[in-house]
């Protein structure tokens, strides 16, 4: 693949080698390193560091001869591809209608949709098992108008829709980010030769924003595979695994930790998503098809909706029904009442009992206030790194780039439980690092590196919307590739990065799995809490405390929109 | 920032220790040689003692502030985790090389045993021994603290009078005449996920003549599995599921005391008894502190408050309380199966028989999918 500016960059690499060569290898050595250790736990047939440990395939042996493994990969490909064909389609609708129609109240509509980013899914699944379990608030309602229950959140296919309910605004961020980066002139046109709105979405702007779309699709393909919290609370009454809860599962099995044969799960599950990575690239590779964003300013004007509109709102209020206000209301009921069920009046069990013992416990203020920090101050380094690496590899399409790119995705594909597991074990075997385990850095590095893929798409994505001649046109008059770096790309992506900076807070704000083995008095954070928590069976401590995450990020969220720090203009 | 604050409040505490009158504070429990004075005063240099723990902070929170009352100067800093990462942690930390803590508590006993076994535990008899029943204590390094009946929970609204199950052969009956009244409303914990429920269906199955034909009549009813007691009980408690088997009856009293719907039976043929480990860690770096909080725990004074502020029961005949073996052996007596702290918890660790286990109880719940 080669562009005009290949050639260009070849002529001034010296210049920029330092500094690149730097990003390149920390980005390297902190995904290669836990990775590493997982690979190499995984060819032992005993924890690494027991003193009986010897190499062999014993793990993998165990487990491909382990029914449950079978069936919970089934699940998770099952999972993962519901997820994909429900989310895909429904964030692509979804954001053509907010980023380019004028439909009333889009401003309003927004936040709303993307609740089920920044409210960590095991509050989700507590959720729904409060409002639509066999006696949740609404099965009940239900039933006494019905007679039964018309649907079960126990089955297989609850848990997959659901899953790709909840994940169709990840797709909905990058698409309307990529659409939010398109002149409206081309779909004008599309307008003025008599297209209706449908027509334009499905033959002008969706197409426009595939590599968005593909992008969020593979992403959310991989997020299948991680899906916990969600078979954890709903697939256990009726014994549904998916890889990550088998991988929980082994934890116990053999009564002693078997990391070995976790790490064998991992590397079974890196095993599936890799080859999709590579499919990615391919598809990407005409990504340059796709700039939009010229020298020339695009202007953006709406689409007139006309007698759709009642459509468009049909369907937002249908999902935002379904995947933002049954799980929630259920959990906010559930946070107020002492218990709750089958022939309860709920007006005799209110209680603000609840909360007072969390702001009576240290340890969940602790994590309150950690849960803020990291969201606030760590998702702004984060976004920092992400775009240094965006950088690094931006109009090089060396081997190096490609490199990053495979490496900047395979921690996603890698479950949080065991990313966290790993970087416990780094943090305990390099002595040097040894001091920074008990601290929040600890957290705030898995946190990262686990989301790399995540913050880099949304980066990259605004990286691919920059016409090179402007770059070209900086280059030309003597400017250095820093510079060029810094007072062109930049510039043009900060809505990208603004964007992901709050993208990224929301995924700290909400992540349980990767920090449930860093948990130390001093490194607590709602989500781990919330997991541990629910193991002793606090389920009114995680009502709590899940409101108060959900206040928490709204808070944060309205105070960015106030202060012009707007998800898209 | 909380943490600098309650460092800053210790700090300043401890300045001040020495103004008040030292001598009291440093006081020998009645009984105890009298070279414990040493002891205490060791414990002060070193100032903390550090405890992971798998019992929820809000239970042992009553314990720590009143050790740190009765030892002004020894802070208390507990370490709440599940039983498997504390098993984790020590492990790694131990072949890290890395820094652990000081005392150990967790009521996976198995895994105790296990630390114990390989040799991480430091052997101290405590002066309190005496007062402990035989079972409770292994080796003079592991020691059973609590006493938590294994009960049967169910939903007090949903379910009849003639429907609480009162033995276990009563549960098992119960079930097998009315298979569909409870199908899918029995649960139960998942012994593959919960090393706890792992350890309590083995010593059913030692203990009980009758297990396997019980572990068939709940397979016939779809039983739903948890991985905790917590989870369990939020179902009985809401209706969803009916009864549950193996809750500890520490956390369904607790349960039953805010929730009316919750009801709780200690069954009549026999009740298997838990009881939370404690050891002091060999690489303790504060072991004058460890000695003196587990002396405490198992003191009168730290008992009484384990039975009736953190509600885990005393494994003391001479503390009272509602659910302490002293107040159990009155109305079950024989009927108590305390799981007696020692090698014999060891058996199922064996991987070759956890599985087979596993495998059988698999095959008594059938297809429950």
């Amino acid at each position: 693949m080669t562009t005009p500016v290949s050639s260009l960059a070849a002529t001034s690499v010296w210049r920029f080698f330092p500094t690149r060569g730097l990003v390149i290898a920390l980005t390297a050595l902190t995904v290669l390193v836990p990775l590493g250790l997982i690979f190499y736990q995984s060819l032992l047939n005993a924890p690494f560091f027991d003193s009986q440990a010897s190499p062999g395939l014993a793990a993998y042996a165990f487990i491909f001869d382990d029914p449950d493994f079978w069936d919970a990969t089934k699940n998770s490909l099952l999972i993962a591809g519901s997820m994909a064909l429900i989310a895909v389609p429904l964030g692509g609708a979804l954001a053509f209608i907010m980023a380019r129609t004028d439909l009333p109240g889009r401003r309003w509509i927004e936040p709303l949709l993307l609740v089920p980013v920044f409210v960590s899914p095991m509050v989700l699944s507590f959720g729904y098992v409060v409002a639509a379990g066999p006696v949740g608030f609404y099965s009940v309602w239900v039933s006494q108008l019905f007679g039964t229950v018309p649907w079960n959140v126990y089955s297989l296919p609850s848990i997959a829709i659901i899953a790709g309910l909840t994940h169709v605004p990840h797709v909905y961020l990058y698409s309307s980010a990529a659409l939010k980066s398109l002149g409206s002139d081309i779909e004008e046109a599309a307008r003025m030769s008599g297209a209706g709105p449908l027509r334009v979405a499905l033959d002008v702007s969706l197409p426009m924003i595939t590599p968005a779309l593909l992008y969020s699709g593979v992403l959310v393909f991989f997020l299948g595979f991680e899906i916990f919290a969600l078979a954890l609370v709903l697939g256990d009454p009726e014994g549904h695994l998916v890889l990550a809860t088998y991988l929980f599962k082994l934890t116990n099995k053999l009564g002693t930790p078997s990391y070995h044969l976790m790490a064998a799960v991992a590397v079974c599950i890196i095993g599936i998503t890799f080859p999709l990575v590579m499919l990615q690239r391919l598809l990407m590779k005409n990504a340059s098809r796709f700039v939009a964003v010229k020298g020339k300013a695009g202007r953006q004007r709406p689409l007139a909706l006309g007698s759709w509109r009642w459509l468009a709102i049909a369907l937002i209020g249908l999902w935002l029904f379904v995947s933002v206000f049954v799980p929630l209301s259920g959990v906010a009921l559930r946070a107020f009442v002492t218990y709750w069920g089958e022939g309860i009046q709920l007006s005799e069990v209110l209680t603000l009992e609840h909360f007072r013992t969390v702001f009576d416990q240290p340890a969940l203020l602790r994590g309150i206030f950690n849960t803020i920090a990291i969201g606030v101050v760590g998702g702004l380094l984060s976004v920092a790194c992400y775009a240094a690496i965006g950088l690094a590899m931006h109009r090089r399409n060396d081997r190096w780039s490609r490199f990053i790119d495979y490496l900047a995705l395979v921690p996603r594909a890698v479950p949080g439980l065991l990313a966290g597991l790993a970087f416990l074990w780094v943090f305990l075997f390099f002595p040097p690092l040894a001091p920074l385990r008990t601290t929040i850095f600890a957290v705030w590095l898995a946190y990262t590196v686990v989301w790399l893929a995540y913050g880099m798409r949304l980066i990259q994505s605004s990286l691919l919307q920059v016409g090179p001649e402007l770059e070209e046109a900086a280059r030309s008059i003597g400017a250095s590739a820093a510079r060029t770096s810094r007072d062109v790309t930049l510039p043009l992506i900060r809505h990208g990065l603004l964007a992901s900076w709050l993208l990224v807070f929301m995924i700290f704000e909400r992540e349980y799995s990767t920090g449930v083995y860093l948990l130390n008095p001093g490194t607590e954070v709602i989500g781990s809490l919330l997991v541990s928590l629910w193991a002793t069976g606090g389920a009114d401590m995680v009502a709590a405390l899940s409101l108060i995450n959900v206040v928490l990020v709204g808070c944060g969220l309205a105070i960015a929109l106030r202060f012009g720090v707007k998800l898209h203009d | 920032m909380q943490r600098w604050f309650r460092t800053l409040t210790i700090t300043a505490a401890a300045a001040l220790t020495p103004l008040l009158s030292a001598p009291a504070a440093a006081q020998v429990p009645a009984g105890y040689p009298a070279d414990y004075a040493n002891l205490v005063a060791a414990a002060r240099k070193e100032g903390k003692v550090i405890v992971y723990g798998a019992t929820d902070t809000n239970a042992v929170s009553p314990l720590i502030k009143d050790f740190e009352a009765l030892y002004p100067g020894i802070r208390v800093e507990y370490n709440d985790m599940n039983t498997t990462e504390l098993y984790n942690r020590v492990v790694s930390e131990k072949a890290a090389g890395g820094s652990s803590a000081d005392v150990l508590w967790s009521s996976a006993m198995d895994l105790q045993i296990k630390l114990v076994n390989d040799g991480l535990a430091l052997a101290y008899k405590s002066p309190e021994t005496p007062k402990l029943p035989d079972w409770s204590v292994w080796k003079g390094e592991a020691y059973g603290v609590t006493y938590e009946p294994i009960v049967f929970v169910y939903n007090k609204r949903l379910l009849k009078a003639d429907e609480i199950p009162h033995s276990h052969a009563d549960f098992a009956r119960l079930l097998r005449e009315k298979g569909e009244r409870f199908k899918g409303k029995v649960t139960s914990y998942d012994i593959e996920k919960s090393g706890v429920g792992f350890m309590l269906i083995t010593q059913d199955s030692k203990v009980n003549p009758g297990f396997w034909d019980l572990a068939k009549a709940v397979g016939g009813v779809s039983p739903r599995f948890q991985s905790s007691s917590g989870t369990m009980m939020e179902r009985i408690g809401s209706g969803e599921n009916l009864l549950g088997y193996n809750v500890f009856g520490s956390y369904a009293m607790l349960r039953a005391k805010k929730d009316p719907g919750i009801g709780w039976v200690v069954p009549s043929d026999y009740v298997l008894v838990m009881s939370r480990v404690m050891f002091i860690a060999k690489t303790a770096k504060n072991p004058s502190a460890a000695k003196l909080w587990l002396d405490y725990i198992l003191s009168k004074r730290g008992q009484t408050i384990i039975a009736n502020q953190s509600e885990l029961g005393s494994v003391r005949a001479d503390v009272e309380g509602e659910l302490t073996a002293a107040g159990l052996a009155k109305t079950h007596g024989n009927a108590l199966k305390p799981i007696p702290v020692g090698p014999s918890l060891l058996t199922f660790l064996d991987q070759n028989k956890r599985l087979e286990f596993i495998k059988q109880w698999q095959q008594a719940m059938g297809a429950r999918k």
